[in-house]
């Protein structure tokens, strides 16, 4: 059952899963980040606030969280197309992979630096910091345990959504979970597909949860 | 001469929703360079808002606010910022980073000045000395006591050698031996450097312990200001005869805030008997108030008293300490019924330097 051929191609399947979640976390945060910095800067909370600003990317924020992956990823096939150059394949998946993170990054970035304290924002203008220090050296320094974590948790997402591409040829573990376990019936291909992801994401909360332990300054 | 901080016709305004709120009105003082200026009013007096508008972190919605002349309305956000830099501030709640160490948070204030790393480390250590911390420069703040912390958040404010530091509660969330200690500190400061300190509390301890002028803020308003000497000695206002004379500070007084408060301020100002419940128990009908001035002689002045006039007091309240050998603080005494008595024990209290007024 497992020859050469089959374990080659699982191997091949882990490289193709990590290759789309790494790049998909890595631009969904290129996206994710000064998305999520300027909700939370003109929050009404913020330190700029801007209603009007805040109300405009909180809807778009809000619309493109509702769009199912799968549907997204169809939808979005001649964006694709024009980015990578065809639909299908792993670096294809990326393109709707980090619409789709995109925004759900923002919300996590946003919530990490609303968690900073006030006063400590307050300390850092009676210094005389401007906002983009303030951002820079106050909100994201002191968010950091709180966005490393929001990095662990969004790996997560995107690897269960990284599967999900392989119903539309987007290759990786998920891909040949859903050929062989789905299509052909075999159910020990799929099982050890499945436990693989498994395995992965526990790697990934591990590594995230350890990380942001050793740099907390809080603890201790 | 400008005054290092002058307040003309503050007044403040929180607008919500449906509602407004006057946070502070009418409020004038002046601060003169080097001065220890305590602010002293119950919790949502409007102090806090008050020392937010003296460097603009609440932006004043009537009046002026100026230091050493410059009216803060006048600057733009960049000049509004390089002045901060001249007003340091610390906090009840001490408001360190607390992903960086204790010197990376004293050399934020000059880094954020672009100041260069290795001068910004080399300052940062003069003031780890300064508040004696030397030791814990590595340290991170959740590893230090509230008294530790309060100390990196004063060296953090003097970084830049500000003319001006503001102290919101700073000594709230200690306790009164660190409050003490704290407090030594900033007297010590203000000595070595000439720095203007401007205290926010609701602690007439610590506004008697290092303060020499205050102000005293009830409701949104400036009641009574004055030298702590003047204040201390002859309380005018009604808040102010509270918290000298029955030794309250003023969250105490929030409970029986019915008959205060209502009224204008200016009408709280009578000489009308300000005692609670617990002193109108006691028999005597002449009380008098007594304090120790700096001109009291070195003798035991009422154990004296008793034994040259043959008669008792009561002593309704005392509040004396020791310094340097010389009694400070005030006292109520009750006196015998013998009006002659009286006069002749208020005279003899007067003639050994006490300031003497009837309650």
């Amino acid at each position: 059952m497992f020859t050469k051929e089959v374990i080659d191609m699982i191997i091949l399947g882990i490289g193709q899963t990590l290759y789309m979640v790494v790049l998909s976390t890595l631009f969904g945060y290129v996206l994710g980040l000064p998305w999520g910095i300027a909700l939370a800067v003109t929050n009404k909370e913020g330190i700029r606030p801007n209603a009007p600003f805040y109300r405009v990317m909180d809807f778009i924020t809000n619309i493109m969280r509702s769009i199912p992956f799968l549907i997204l990823l169809i939808l979005i096939i001649p964006l694709t197309k024009l980015i990578v150059g065809k639909s299908y394949g792993s670096t294809a998946t990326i393109v709707p992979l980090v619409i789709s993170a995109a925004p759900f990054i923002a919300r996590m970035v946003e919530s990490s630096l609303m968690e900073v304290d006030p006063g400590v924002i307050e300390a850092a203008e009676s210094m005389g910091a401007d906002a983009f220090t303030i951002i820079t050296k106050v909100l994201l320094v002191e968010a950091r345990v709180s966005l490393l974590v929001g990095v662990t948790i969004c790996f997560g997402t995107i690897l269960g959504y990284s599967a999900m591409a392989g119903a539309v040829g987007g290759g990786g573990l998920g891909d040949i979970a859903i050929r062989y376990g789905y299509h052909r019936y075999q159910a020990d291909i799929m099982i050890v597909t499945v436990i693989l992801l498994v395995i992965l994401q526990q790697i990934f909360q591990y590594a995230g949860m350890f990380l942001s332990n050793r740099i907390d300054r809080r603890r201790v | 001469m400008n005054y290092m901080v002058e307040v003309q016709g503050l007044r403040k305004v929180f607008r919500t929703r449906d509602s407004e709120v006057e946070a502070l009105s009418d409020i004038n003082l002046q601060v003169e360079r080097g001065d220890i200026y305590g602010i002293i009013g119950m919790s949502g007096a409007g102090k806090s808002t008050l020392v937010r508008c003296l460097n603009y972190l609440e932006v004043p919605t009537e009046g002026r606010v100026l230091i050493e002349g410059q009216d803060l309305r006048d600057l733009s956000p960049r000049d509004l910022r390089r002045l901060r830099s001249n007003i340091g501030m610390i906090f009840q709640g001490f408001n360190l980073l607390m992903q960086k160490s204790v010197i990376d948070n004293i050399c934020f204030p000059l880094l954020i000045q672009g100041m260069k790393k290795d001068q910004a480390v080399q300052r940062a250590r003069e003031l780890l000395k300064t508040v004696d911390l030397s030791e814990k420069e590595r340290a991170f703040p959740a590893q230090l006591s509230g008294g530790q912390k309060q100390r990196v958040a004063i060296a953090r404010a003097l970084a830049s050698k500000p003319g001006i530091l503001l102290c919101d509660e700073a000594t709230s969330a200690l306790d009164p031996q660190t409050t003490a200690s704290i407090l030594a500190l900033l007297k010590k400061i203000n000595e070595e450097t000439g720095i203007t300190i401007i205290i926010i509390t609701h602690q007439m301890s610590v506004v008697r312990e290092i303060c020499n002028r205050v102000a005293i803020i009830e409701k949104g308003h400036l009641v009574e200001n004055g030298t702590v000497e003047e204040v201390f000695t002859h309380p005018k206002s009604k808040a102010a005869r509270r918290m000298v004379i029955e030794g309250r500070d003023p969250d105490e007084l929030a409970d029986e805030e019915t008959d205060f408060g209502k009224n204008s301020p200016a009408a709280q100002q009578g000489q009308d008997s300000v005692f609670g419940k617990e002193m109108d128990l006691l028999h005597e009908k002449r009380r008098i108030r007594i304090v120790y001035t700096k001109n009291s002689s070195f003798e035991p002045v009422i154990g004296n008293m008793v034994l040259r006039f043959g008669i008792p007091v009561n002593i309704l309240r005392a509040d004396t300490k020791d310094v340097a050998g010389v009694a400070r603080g005030d006292m109520i005494l009750g006196l015998p019924d013998d009006v002659q008595v009286q006069e002749n024990m208020i005279q003899y209290l007067l003639d050994r330097g006490l300031a003497v007024e009837d309650v």
